[in-house]
């Protein structure tokens, strides 16, 4: 899975890079552990001190269903994207959230992408499936287009306009969310942000995967 | 105690033995049925908490489904998302009740309590009162226990509700009721109960299985439960209880513990029952030992003791008595051989009667058996005052023709004369044979014509002749009868003197003789010296003395008479004429008689050997004629100094030799033979014959002293003596005449012509060393015979 989290990743990399042309700055955040290992699928997240979003359509995402689990277990959105659940699997799933940011259900058949599904409110969403009661998937909502998720190096990057940011950093496991770091995006140079964070893996239930 | 009875002891000894045997059992299966007891109710308390433990799990595990099964559908998911309390409220009612939970409830995952089935309406922003359960299933995902409710002990699950990352949290649970400790109870048969203890140390019961009153009391002893041992004892109402305690749940609430109780009078009743079957056991087989022995060591000691007493009987002398033989066993083996003993007993001892009391060879009674009839005989007449007789019958001349015709031939005498005397003697009568030829006869009747009759038929029988091989032979025989009461009273001295009358009468020769008790005193003298004549000779109370006789035609002492002179320490001297008679009549006169010619013989020789020869005489008695001995002994005397026969004289009596003329004659001729001189003694006082005298070997005739002692004054005495002198040298003998005391008669008999005299005129008789003094005086005074007038008679013989 992470495999994928990661190809997903240089994807969508070069991608951000364009955007943030030509006077971008890049942040490149780093998440460790407590033991100072890297920590991959955490979704970094800047906001504008001045709170001056521009007004950046949202991408599209999507949140495939790859033998029944959800792919990718973290996927940070804009508020006001629009995300396709496509099953790749041939059974059924029975796609759903009750997290306060997003509450629906898709009851999808094997291979249906149904209508994508529009999150117009940020915070966490947490995807689950009522047939097969271990798949757990997370979308993590945010404003603005500033956001990334680190690799399998511990990193992310995200070019940022120069000006004045808060970075936050977020994690389904993440007990206490570190305090934002404020960084301050200059014309030239590279911004540099590291987070040390704990990652709590919730107890397992008897809804394993079988 | 010492315990002599054989029976005693068997049956003690058992009895003993079963008693110790059942009560060690007994202890045995006491404490190891109590120990096994206390085990069994230990065990099971042990798989009790363990069945409690399983039921635990498998009611957590239902409430855990019930609970996860609601957790799951996405309508109540939904519901709690949307926080629908009503819909919630309800959802949790209708899955408690699918498992009848006591409660269930639905906590916020900050831990605020959203709907409650317990409490109704669920209040607003109620905290959920089970925190602690919050914390642990939060950490592991699910928690589950028992706990403390309002004060009362639940058994709580609580899972998440998922959607799919827990959004809240079910709890459901079952109260922990009687019907919990009943159900328990139905699986593991042990009392149950449950109590709970605050954190502030406060006990509560909640439910119990026990019996009211029991769980009354145990509600008001549940402090003591502070600091109980997980396994105990408890005493509830009189009821021991082997009781364990688990803690159920420990939580901040406080802490929920069961009480498994298992009571030990219940587990221990089946020990008890076999207790009580052994007590009644123990009982029935002491009784049955008891009987068994006493029949047992009955079969033992009533045959021994049958037995003993028959032994008894046998040493009492009582052979009717057998021992009944009722086993076949070594008892019974034992009175058989005991039967065998007695009759063994019973046959030897009639043998032994037989040998005591009777008489070998004639088949009659013998003396010991006649003396206990007479004595039987005397108790009887005693008490009827009736007479009794004892004869004693002497057979004659039986010695004759025991030696002439030998013994076997005595024995078919005293065979033939024995059963002459059974066939006489009839009735309650007895005869018995005494011994030799000595028979005695027990008459019931006194002196008179029963006895006499009697005696006269005893008589009439013996005289008819027996006949012994063709050889017809006569015996005869002398009667002696003494009577009770006239003489005597016991059986001794009736036959004593009945015995005496028997001598008496062949003495007299008259056949027949009843005791005359004249002849007592005397008899009794006599019968005291026997005895100390024997002891004379030993004593050497007894001396021989030598009377000279002298030879009237040389006017020489060439002869002397030896006489014995007894001495008697305490009598003094004890005149011949008293102690011969007697030795004579008990037949000691031949011990006396040998002793004399021992001393003679040896004395000759002496004076012989000193050149004095005196040919000495010696009077020798009829019973010495009788006697085979006499010879052989003189002639081993004689042989030992080379005596010559012709110095020794042996003077025989007249009356000894006619008493058994055959016989005296046989022995004189012996005598004869070997050369010695013979002498009849005391002539003129018998009847003998001339004729008999003729045919007798005899060379001296000596003339008895009464007549020569008053032939001085006696014309007649004078005659007799003259004519007996002329009789004696016409047959060729030589004349001696004894007594002479004066001398008128010495000048008398000088006269007559008379070959020797003798008597106190010549000299007393003398001890050996005085006559042998007086001879040498005699010899050398040489004194010529004391002046004798010569009546100048001319000696005449008559021609043969």
């Amino acid at each position: 899975m992470w495999q994928r989290i990661v190809r997903w990743t240089a994807m969508l990399l070069p991608a951000l890079a364009c955007i943030g042309s030509p006077q971008a700055t890049t942040l490149v955040a780093t998440v460790i552990g407590p033991d100072g290992a890297p920590v991959p699928q955490v979704v970094i997240h800047a906001m504008p001190v001045s709170g001056k979003l521009p007004a950046t359509p949202p991408k599209a995402a999507q949140m495939d269903q790859v033998d029944k689990e959800f792919v990718p277990f973290v996927q940070p959105v804009q508020m006001g994207a629009a995300v396709t659940f496509p099953n790749k699997d041939n059974i059924r799933h029975h796609v759903y959230s009750f997290s306060p940011a997003k509450t629906f259900e898709l009851k999808l058949y094997s291979g249906t992408s149904a209508k994508p599904v529009v999150f117009d409110k940020p915070g966490p969403v947490t995807l689950g499936c009522n047939i097969h009661d271990w798949m757990v998937g997370h979308l993590y909502v945010v404003e603005g287009p500033w956001f990334t998720k680190t690799g399998k190096d511990g990193k992310g990057g995200i070019d940022l306009p120069p000006g004045e940011y808060l970075v936050k950093v977020w994690h389904p496991w993440l007990k206490d969310e570190p305090a934002p770091v404020r960084v301050k995006a200059e014309p030239t140079g590279d911004l540099q942000a590291a987070f040390r964070i704990v990652l709590t893996r919730p107890p397992a239930t008897t809804h394993d995967k079988r | 105690m010492k315990i002599h009875s054989l029976r005693a002891r068997i049956i003690v000894f058992f009895v003993m033995l079963l008693v110790t045997v059942q009560a060690v059992l007994f202890v045995l299966v006491s404490v190891s049925g109590r120990r096994i007891a206390e085990q069994v109710i230990g065990d099971e308390l042990v798989t009790g908490e363990r069945i409690f433990g399983r039921l635990v799990v498998q009611s957590t595990n239902r409430l855990a489904d019930a609970a996860r099964l609601l957790a799951a559908d996405f309508g109540f998911r939904t519901a709690v998302a949307t926080r629908d309390v009503a819909t919630i409220a309800s959802a949790l009612a209708n899955h408690g009740q699918r498992i009848d939970a006591s409660l269930v409830m639905l906590a916020s995952l900050d831990g605020r309590l959203i709907a409650d089935t317990l409490s109704g309406d669920p209040i607003r922003d109620a905290v959920f009162p089970l925190p602690s359960m919050l914390d642990a299933a939060r950490a592991t995902g699910r928690a589950s226990g028992i706990v403390l409710l309002d004060g009362r002990p639940y058994q709580v699950v609580v899972v998440p509700v998922l959607a799919p990352t827990p959004i809240a949290w079910v709890a459901m649970g079952f109260a922990i009721d009687d019907r919990t400790a009943a159900d328990l109870q139905s699986v593991a048969a042990l009392e149950v109960s449950f109590l709970s203890r605050t954190a502030d140390g406060r006990w509560t019961l909640h439910a119990s299985t026990l019996p009211p009153q029991i769980r009354g009391r145990l509600a008001s002893r549940r402090g003591e439960l502070e600091g109980m041992s997980r396994l105990s004892s408890m005493t509830l109402v009189d009821e021991e209880y082997q009781t364990l305690v688990p803690v159920l749940g420990e939580s901040p609430e406080g802490r929920v513990v069961a009480l498994l109780q298992r009571s030990k009078r219940e587990a221990l009743e089946p020990f008890e029952r076999v207790r009580a079957i052994l007590y009644v056991l123990g009982l029935a087989s002491l009784v049955f030992t008891v009987l068994g022995s006493v029949v047992i060591a009955r079969g033992i000691s009533r045959p021994v003791s049958r037995l003993a007493e028959a032994a008894r009987g046998i040493r009492d002398g009582d052979y009717t008595q057998k021992v009944r033989v009722e086993t076949q066993d070594e008892i019974g083996g034992l009175a058989d051989s005991f039967n065998h003993m007695l009759d063994g007993i019973v046959g030897r001892e009639s043998k032994i009667l037989r040998l005591a009391y009777e008489d070998s060879l004639t088949g009659l009674p013998n003396r010991a058996r006649f003396r206990e009839a007479v004595r039987d005989g005397l108790l009887t007449a005693r008490r009827t005052d009736a007479a009794l007789s004892v004869l004693i019958l002497d057979l004659d001349r039986f010695k004759a023709i025991n030696d002439s015709l030998g013994h076997p031939a005595g024995d078919d005498v005293l065979r033939i004369v024995a059963c002459r005397l059974r066939e006489t003697i009839a009735g309650t009568d007895m005869v018995a044979r005494l011994g030799g030829d000595e028979f005695a006869i027990l008459l019931h009747g006194g002196m008179g014509d029963y006895v006499k009759e009697v005696t006269e038929r005893i008589f009439a029988r013996l005289r008819e002749p027996i006949d012994l091989d063709g050889q017809p032979v006569d015996v005869g025989a002398s009667i002696g009868i003494a009577c009770y009461p006239t003489h005597g009273e016991d059986p001794d001295l009736l036959m004593l003197r009945a015995d005496v009358a028997m001598y008496d009468a062949k003495r007299g020769h008259a056949g027949c003789a009843t005791y005359d008790v004249r002849n007592e005193d005397g008899r009794r003298h006599h019968l005291s010296l026997l005895g100390e004549l024997r002891r004379a000779v030993e004593r050497d109370e007894l001396s021989v003395h030598y009377q000279p006789k002298l030879d009237l035609r040389t006017g020489g002492i060439h002869h002397a008479e030896a006489l014995v002179r007894w001495m008697h320490p305490e009598r003094g001297f004890v005149s011949p004429g008293e102690f011969i008679p007697f030795a004579e009549q008990t037949g000691y006169i031949r011990e006396l008689t040998r002793w004399v010619v021992a001393r003679v013989i040896r004395q000759v020789d002496e004076w012989r050997a000193r050149g004095l020869e005196i040919r000495v005489s010696v009077n020798i008695s009829t019973r010495d004629l009788m006697s085979d001995d006499l010879v052989p002994d003189v002639e081993r005397e004689m042989a030992r100094g080379g005596t010559p026969p012709g110095l020794l004289c042996f003077e025989v009596t007249e009356s000894g030799v006619m008493e058994d003329p055959a016989r005296a004659l046989a022995t004189l001729d012996r005598i004869h033979a070997l050369g010695i001189r013979l002498s009849v003694d005391d002539f003129g006082t018998g009847y003998s014959s001339l004729a008999y005298l003729k045919k007798l070997p005899v060379q001296e005739l000596k003339i008895d002293r009464s007549f020569v002692m008053h032939m001085a004054e006696d014309a007649n005495d004078a005659t007799l003596v003259r004519t007996t002198i002329e009789l004696g040298h016409n047959l060729g003998l030589e004349v001696v005449a004894e007594g002479i005391e004066d001398e008128p008669s010495l000048a008398l008999l000088r006269a007559f012509g008379c070959d020797q005299v003798q008597g106190y005129l010549i000299a007393k008789p003398m001890p050996a060393d005085r006559f042998e003094a007086w001879m040498l005086e005699r010899t050398a005074t040489a004194a010529p015979p004391p002046a004798l007038p010569d009546l100048s008679l001319p000696r005449t013989r008559l021609s043969a």
